[in-house]
């Protein structure tokens, strides 16, 4: 719409171009001016098109006819508008008389009269092409659940990412290392030692959120009965759901069946008890009300004999860890000609391909919400040990595909639930292990490709230098690319239906 | 003036549904009108060739292969020249497409346009932008439609997402709503009323009377069953005389009768299974509420339907829904469960008060939707882009003039304007378009020396007896309003 002066107004309501598509008619003609003189008030499609206009508001229409009427030719106050629209003489759409009865009632009755109604049913006195500016598209919505994202939390959610990828590096370096002639029980040994450390911290931690979730359950009962507690923290249940809507019903659906495999097998406690940060444990006890004073009793009774049952978790624990061992040792000699007859190049192509898919079905949680401590996706682990498995055929020895099978056990099945834990007890702790994996990772591919110490060190400097620029160059990146989202929603969309009952 | 108009679909009878009717139900009221129609559609089972329905309304069924729901295979150019021979055939002045999903529908749309014919298009449905279906959908609409002449769509929402979508003019886009016969939708106990209105004594329901609640939908995920099912149980719970009457199938309809076995409620709701549409009425009437719970629709022709027979509507508020039927014979929700819930209990409520005058429904409903009104609608389109009446009158007048306005708004058939026209839709897109529509030209021009025009017969038109023009007195009285009208501004 270019300037022009204003005309005087004409007979027929002047039914208004909008422009659709300004890219189309881009490459035919020079754009005259395009959208210099738009309406802020007012959606034309083009904000469809154009990342930088403004958000929508209802219009505060007096205010912008002031000084809009000069550009836009069309008089924008509805006053205006419905004194300017006398019916018009268009043939095929003659006025007809409406039925009183239809408007009888009704709220319509006080719209201006003559007005166009976005009505289906009304036989109005305007063309069946008329777009009224002011509704037309007046309910869309542009990127309406967009959350820019900001550099440094960008930066450091992606640690989580570098982390894993320099684990796998780590892993084929030492692969790498062993095929060479290193020792490959030096190997595991070292990977061993740092399980039992890590298994060590993690029991630890495992054990004061259980403390502070019993301290927590007492303080929602207080003095009073089992009942009264249960009663109560049901009705807070009902509450928290009519707020949160399916999401929550969604959590406690998790949380439910966590309790489930704590009832059913007291020894798998500290499996599920990782589900249970506090926030998500209050919501527990609340949702689950039926069988509230049970799991009360239950976690009373642990208490009670709160010794005997932790060493009893960890005795449980280590001859989980000696049957695995034990069955590992049986099983490589099967595992050492389990590749024989297929060709080298074969099994590289197959474990470099089962590396990227692990890396890519990796879950990287967010750490925040329901999903926050879930074991990794069985996806990733199982493309992950194969992989490893794939390789430790290639071993000379039973010995060789021992260790890098238990090895990748370690790196894979039990590291990542260390980490995800480690990232929400101490962030610092969290920093300081990526930094380790990242300096290590840098290292192992330095000695690799060049061997002795001194490419070691070289390659852990370029190692952080590249992991650091390719952080910050992501985020960058990837915070440049949100100008392009471009989400159009309105009321066409299906709309989300939001159902409480759940039937099953 | 009377036209020679060609209707293609892939969607017509003997499949059933709301398309399939609206072309039928056009068609003949066109053909009332004076106009010659044909309808080109793919071959049905069993039913292949010529084949002529009441009124002459002649149907081409040619065959095609067909990949999903009763869609064709799209193959660009293959139906070009059994196409061109119909349009040469029958003397085809204008080309009318309907739904999005049909093939064939574009594929003669830009046939049509290379062969230097005008052209509409009828918009049936609403899609989002999201996913993969709909973004593949969409670039095709806008291959067809960069080049059509005027489109048609159901409600002025679906007229938005349609703008939208293939990035029209607004302009160039009409709303025309759907209709029903309304004689096929009477209330059980119906008397034409004469004279005096509303004199007749309305059915009055008690307090204790068992409200019957109507619910008539294929039982798919986006005609929001599962707001249904879970509704349902609780609807009963509070209102004790409540009873459903549920017909449609569907994948959940197993899910609906699970809710009904695990709530034992087998007593108090009616599964009907499929209903066919000429028994919907049959149903409708057997209740005094319908709810529908969709969660999307670009009309909704069973809302006007159920009114039409006298039932009180409850139905969700969303895409081209509000649009369609007054207040006093709605209660809307929004699409939750809870809210579902309570605008049906205010309806019972409100029935149960005899405060609605459900008897009067079907009186007004006939008086808001005809198809001969849409028929004279469409003409008038008919005529804008025919050049019948003006370009200023069917467009409007604007000051300001716009990018496609300083070219005039008519499209030119010259192939270099088209390819313009093409060439906008996208970096890639607008290339492998231009291609396509070269393509098309050359296949045109190799037809025209292989199979000449001169060697084609010309079909001879269905006799008829000339009619009075139906417009006749409505115009006149219409006349007769705008001097009023005009003397008293």
């Amino acid at each position: 719409m270019t300037p022009l002066p204003p005309l005087p107004p004409t007979p027929i309501p002047p039914p208004v171009p909008v422009e659709t598509h300004p890219n189309r008619a881009g490459g035919l003609k020079p754009p005259l001016q395009p959208r210099v003189p738009f309406d802020p008030t007012r959606l034309t499609p083009e904000h469809a098109y154009y990342a930088h206009s403004p958000p929508r508001f209802r219009p505060q229409l007096e205010n912008h006819a002031v000084h809009l009427r000069p550009l836009d030719s069309v008089v924008a106050t509805p006053a205006a508008v419905a004194a300017l629209r006398p019916p018009p003489a268009v043939p095929g759409t003659e006025p007809k008389k409406h039925d009183p009865r239809k408007v009888r009632g009704s709220a319509r009755r006080k719209a201006r009269k003559g007005a166009w109604k976005k009505l289906l049913w009304v036989k109005q006195s305007y063309p069946d092409n008329y777009t009224d500016t002011e509704t037309f598209l007046d309910h869309l919505q542009r990127n309406p659940r967009l959350r820019p994202y900001d550099f440094w939390p960008l930066v450091a959610d992606l640690t989580v990412i570098v982390q894993h990828v320099c684990s796998v590096t780590i892993f084929v370096c030492c692969f790498v290392a062993i095929e060479k002639g290193a020792s490959p029980v030096s190997v595991v040994s070292w990977g061993s030692i740092g399980t039992v450390l890590g298994w060590i911290l993690w029991d630890f931690w495992v054990w004061k959120e259980q403390e502070e979730a019993i301290k927590a359950l007492q303080a929602t009962k207080g003095g009073g009965e089992v009942d009264d507690g249960s009663s109560a923290s049901s009705t807070t249940s009902g509450s928290n759901l009519v707020a949160t809507g399916p999401q929550n019903s969604n959590q406690a659906e998790n949380n439910v069946h966590g309790l489930g495999l704590n009832l059913a097998n007291p020894g798998s406690l500290r499996r599920c008890s990782t589900g249970l940060s506090s926030p998500s444990f209050t919501s527990l006890l609340s949702i689950n009300a039926p069988s509230g004073p049970h799991a009360y009793q239950l976690f009373r009774e642990r208490r009670r004999s709160s010794l005997s049952s932790r060493s009893r978790q960890r005795l449980n624990t280590i001859k989980s860890a000696l049957l695995i061992y034990c069955a590992l040792l049986g099983l490589s000699p099967i595992l050492k000609s389990l590749t024989k007859s297929t060709a080298e190049d074969s099994i590289w192509a197959m474990s470099c391909w089962l590396m990227v898919i692990n890396i890519f079905s990796f879950e990287y949680g967010s750490g925040e919400g329901a999903d926050a401590t879930k074991f990794p996706a069985s996806l990733s682990t199982n493309a992950a040990l194969m992989a490893s498995t794939v390789l430790a055929s290639q071993l000379r020895s039973t010995t060789h595909v021992f260790s890098l099978t238990l090895f990748s056990i370690e790196v894979f099945g039990l590291f990542p639930v260390f980490r995800r834990h480690l990232r929400q007890v101490s962030w610092t702790g969290h920093l300081l292990l990526t930094f380790a994996l990242v300096i290590g990772a840098g290292g192992g591919v330095g000695i690799t490709l060049r061997g002795g110490w001194a490419a070691g060190i070289v390659g852990a400097f370029l190692g952080s230098l590249l992991t650091a620029f390719a952080m910050g160059g992501c985020s960058w990146w990837l915070i440049s690319l949100q100008k392009y989202k471009n989400v159009v929603t309105g009321p066409w969309d299906p709309a989300r239906p939001i159902v409480r009952t759940h039937w099953d | 003036m009377p036209y020679n108009i060609a209707m293609i679909s892939d969607f017509f009878y003997p499949q059933p549904g709301g398309v399939e009717s609206h072309i039928y139900q056009l068609s003949s009221k066109l053909v009332d009108r004076g106009h010659k129609v044909v309808i080109v559609t793919h071959a049905y089972k069993g039913r292949k060739g010529v084949r002529y329905l009441t009124n002459g309304l002649k149907v081409y069924h040619i065959p095609f292969f067909i990949i999903y729901r009763e869609a064709t295979m799209p193959t660009v150019f293959s139906f070009f020249p059994i196409f061109r021979n119909i349009i040469i055939r029958e003397q085809i002045e204008i080309v009318h497409g309907h739904g999005s999903l049909s093939s064939f529908c574009h594929e003669a749309i830009l046939h049509a346009r290379t062969m230097g014919i005008r052209t509409v298009f009828t918009d049936h449905s609403l899609f989002g932008f999201a996913d993969a279906g709909s973004i593949l959908t969409n670039k095709l609409l806008k291959f067809t439609l960069s080049d059509v002449d005027h489109v048609i769509c159901v409600s002025h929402t679906c007229k938005e997402n349609t703008v939208l979508r293939a990035s029209l003019d607004p302009l160039m886009v009409s709303v025309i709503p759907n209709a029903l016969v309304a004689e096929n939708f009477r209330p059980l106990s119906y008397r034409p009323q004469m004279g005096e209105r509303g004199l007749g004594v309305p059915p009055r329901i008690g307090p204790n009377d068992t409200i019957t609640i109507v619910v008539i939908s294929r039982l798919f995920y986006n005609k929001g069953t599962d707001l249904l099912i879970a509704a349902i149980p609780r609807i009963l719970a509070t209102h004790p005389n409540v009873r459903f009457i549920i017909g449609g199938s569907g994948p959940q309809a197993i899910d609906l009768e699970q809710m009904l076995e695990r709530n034992v409620l087998q007593d108090k709701v009616e599964m009907l299974g499929p209903v066919r549409h000429e028994d919907v009425r049959d149903v409708m009437v057997r209740g005094h509420i319908y709810l529908h719970p969709s969660l999307t629709e670009a009309f909704g022709t069973v809302l006007v339907e159920a009114a039409s027979c006298g039932l009180y509507v409850v139905c969700t508020r969303v895409g081209g829904i509000p649009e369609v039927l007054p207040q006093h014979m709605t209660t809307f929700a929004k699409p939750e469960e809870d809210d579902l819930v309570l605008a049906t209990g205010k309806a019972i409520a409100a029935l149960r008060s005899n405060r609605v005058r459900t008897d009067r429904f079907h009186d007004q409903v006939k008086m808001m939707y005809s198809w001969t009104d849409v028929a004279r609608r469409t003409e008038r389109v008919y005529n804008g882009i025919k050049g019948a009446i003006s370009e200023q009158e069917f467009y409007g007048h604007y000051p300001g003039a716009s990018w496609d306005a300083a070219r005039g708004r008519t499209r030119s058939f010259a192939l270099i304007d088209r390819l313009k026209r093409y060439y906008g839709c996208g970096i890639w897109a607008g290339k492998l378009f231009c291609l396509c529509v070269l393509i098309d030209y050359l296949l045109y021009v190799f037809l025209e020396l292989w199979w000449p025009r001169a060697n084609i017969d010309i079909a001879r038109s269905w006799p008829k007896k000339p009619v009075p023009h139906p417009d006749a007195a409505a115009a006149k009285a219409s006349r007769n309003t705008r001097e009023r009208i005009r003397a008293s501004s």
